[in-house]
């Protein structure tokens, strides 16, 4: 990767996208996108800056930073808010106690000024668990219908096994295209 | 004119005469001696500054003598000289960027994720000052060396900050650019910063005011790198445009655009001299250029993948080129040979550098190392292991004993070699 790969990945280019991916610490955003690379997700530590990951789906090239969600460094997000195509939200399923906190950090991004308008996908993770809320459960207590100012999806999916994550990546790219 | 004294210069080897004119007015010049080493012959040499030089007379010989032994121990390879990890600083809570260090190595800057760029002291390990006001990534980071009291920290703000390197106090904020500052720089005088952004131009301040003196326009893609030549009165460009351009500062005027490369440019540096320059490209090439002309000299091949970074020697009779193919080139420079390929690393070499005395490299890789390489056998000296992430960069102080990286683990870390002595004041020969 090195410093000078991250300044071209900032720039804007034809038929790629810059996607964010954002969500509480545990959420397991890294794992997804892991998962959709084909890598290892075995040993997977609390991400305390950010990674990037470059995914060709539909030969469109999406250029995807996966950023550390922990509360202390969450001020931070907004660094990485520059150029963003799309934005992908993660959240845990089944960790009903901090859904509420989700939900939160959630309607704070999506009054950005720097996000405002661009696609959204939520991804309702860890639904391999057997007491993971349901992705319409979720959507009603995030109230996600409320939401007018861009288009939005929600999947359920599961970075463990798999399930539901390139169902999202496959809308996503959809949308981004049409932009 | 009259001889006022002397002062010595280690890396690049020189001798600088400072003299007072008639009017009374003291200036200076430099002997340069390039082409020192340890086994130069001594009295040869005093003979041909003496008999070159009308400020140095007869006299002055065993003076001379002195300064050029001296020199000569500077540049002195030491074969058993071995890095030790010696402290870890964990202060900043996202990944670093950029590191360096003032020209004595008693301090060293880290700028960062967090936002922030703190100054280290660096025989301690201790954190002197958190500079703290950019509103994004800080990046870019210089001090004004040989000064080493202003430091300019370029960040994904858009602006640029001045600060006072013992108060930490924000002298200017920089103000015109567009988009994220990636490269910054200070002209060795002291009295200029030059910034580079993604905004496609790179911009000159005035250092005192911090007043915009003049806005580099041409590139059509944006600039990543950015050089001073020693004497301060041009400046280089990279550009993801596939071009370098050379600007005389005066003037703000495009002196040459160095095209060629069939990709963008990663890296930029001018020789000590200032007459040529290298531009390392994604094209997989590394390209000699003469200054004053603007012309390619030689193209050097050889990697398999992207040069992420090069750089010259102090003396400049050297370079190296480091490579996504997780090798390390080193080439001759008057000859465009290859004298060493520097294998080993597991992962893309982002950031390359000579040691001042010119015997060893140090390469930072995403595989999570640094390595200290042999210039001229091209063998591995060392692994400078323990960082849990890769390397986004790392340097050598001004007297070679003491490194420094800084990773995307939030860590930087100090290395101190076995003959570490804390850095002596610099040498006056007063006359």
């Amino acid at each position: 990767m090195g410093l000078l790969s991250i300044l071209k990945k900032m720039k804007k280019e034809e038929r790629e996208a810059r996607i964010l991916v954002l969500g509480l610490d545990n959420a397991g955003k890294t794992t997804i996108l892991k998962k959709l690379s084909e890598e290892d997700i075995t040993h997977i530590m609390p991400t305390q800056g950010f990674n990037i990951k470059s995914l060709v789906q539909d030969g469109f090239k999406l250029n995807v930073w996966d950023i550390g969600g922990q509360k202390a460094i969450r001020p931070y997000w907004s660094n990485y808010f520059e150029n963003t195509d799309a934005l992908v939200y993660v959240i845990d399923s089944s960790d009903r106690r901090r859904l509420e906190e989700s939900g939160h950090e959630l309607s704070e991004l999506l009054n950005e000024d720097k996000l405002g308008g661009i696609p959204m996908l939520v991804y309702a993770n860890k639904q391999d668990l057997m007491h993971a809320t349901p992705a319409d459960e979720i959507s009603e207590v995030l109230g996600l219908q409320g939401i007018q100012d861009r288009v939005w999806q929600i999947q359920a999916c599961s970075a463990k096994t798999g399930d539901g994550l390139q169902e999202g990546m496959e809308w996503l790219v959809q949308v981004a295209k049409k932009d | 004119m009259k001889l006022k004294r002397f002062l010595l210069r280690y890396y690049p080897p020189g001798i600088v005469l400072e003299y007072q004119r008639r009017n009374g007015d003291l200036e200076t010049k430099s002997i340069d001696l390039l082409n020192l080493t340890p086994e130069t012959d001594v009295e040869v040499l005093i003979n041909q500054i003496v008999f070159e030089e009308p400020l140095i007379s007869e006299n002055k010989k065993d003076t001379l003598r002195g300064m050029i032994y001296k020199l000569m121990e500077k540049i002195d390879n030491k074969d058993s000289q071995r890095f030790y990890l010696f402290k870890i600083l964990r202060a900043h809570i996202l990944p670093l960027t950029n590191c360096a260090f003032n020209k004595s190595g008693s301090k060293f800057i880290t700028g960062s994720y967090d936002r922030t760029c703190r100054v280290w002291d660096t025989l301690s390990g201790e954190e002197l000052l958190t500079l703290d006001g950019h509103k994004n990534v800080v990046y870019a980071i210089a001090f004004n060396n040989p000064f080493g009291d202003k430091i300019v920290t370029g960040s994904f703000d858009k602006t640029a900050r001045l600060w006072d390197a013992n108060t930490g106090q924000c002298l200017h904020t920089l103000k015109g650019h567009h988009t994220e500052i990636v490269c910054v720089a200070f002209n060795i005088q002291g009295t200029h910063v030059a910034t580079g952004s993604m905004d496609n131009t790179a911009k000159l301040w005035d250092v005192d005011t911090g007043q915009q003196i003049a806005s580099l326009e041409g590139h059509s893609a944006e600039i990543v790198s950015l050089n001073f030549n020693t004497d301060g009165d041009k400046i280089l460009t990279g550009s993801f445009d596939n071009t370098a351009k050379v600007w005389e500062v005066r003037s703000g005027q495009c002196l040459h655009t160095l095209a060629g490369h069939r990709g963008e440019i990663s890296s930029t540096q001018f020789d000590f001299t200032g007459d040529y320059c290298i531009t390392g490209s994604i094209d997989r090439t590394c390209k000699l250029w003469d200054v004053n002309n603007g012309q390619c000299m030689e193209t050097l091949r050889g990697h398999t993948d992207e040069v992420l970074d090069v750089c010259f020697n102090t003396t400049g009779n050297r370079l190296v080129t480091a490579s996504a193919d997780c090798t390390a080139r080193v080439y001759n420079v008057m000859t465009g040979a290859c004298i060493s390929i520097l294998i080993g690393h597991e992962g893309e070499i982002s950031k390359v550098q000579f040691s001042p005395n010119g015997y060893k490299i140090i390469t930072a890789s995403s595989d999570r190392t640094c390595r200290l390489w042999s210039v001229e056998t091209g063998e591995c000296l060392q692994v400078l292991e323990g960082h849990s992430d890769e390397i986004f960069s790392c340097a050598f102080n001004y007297e070679g004993d003491t490194v420094i990286t800084g990773s995307k683990d939030n860590t930087c870390r100090i290395w101190k070699d076995n003959f570490f002595t804390p850095a002596e004041e610099e040498d006056q020969y007063e006359d």
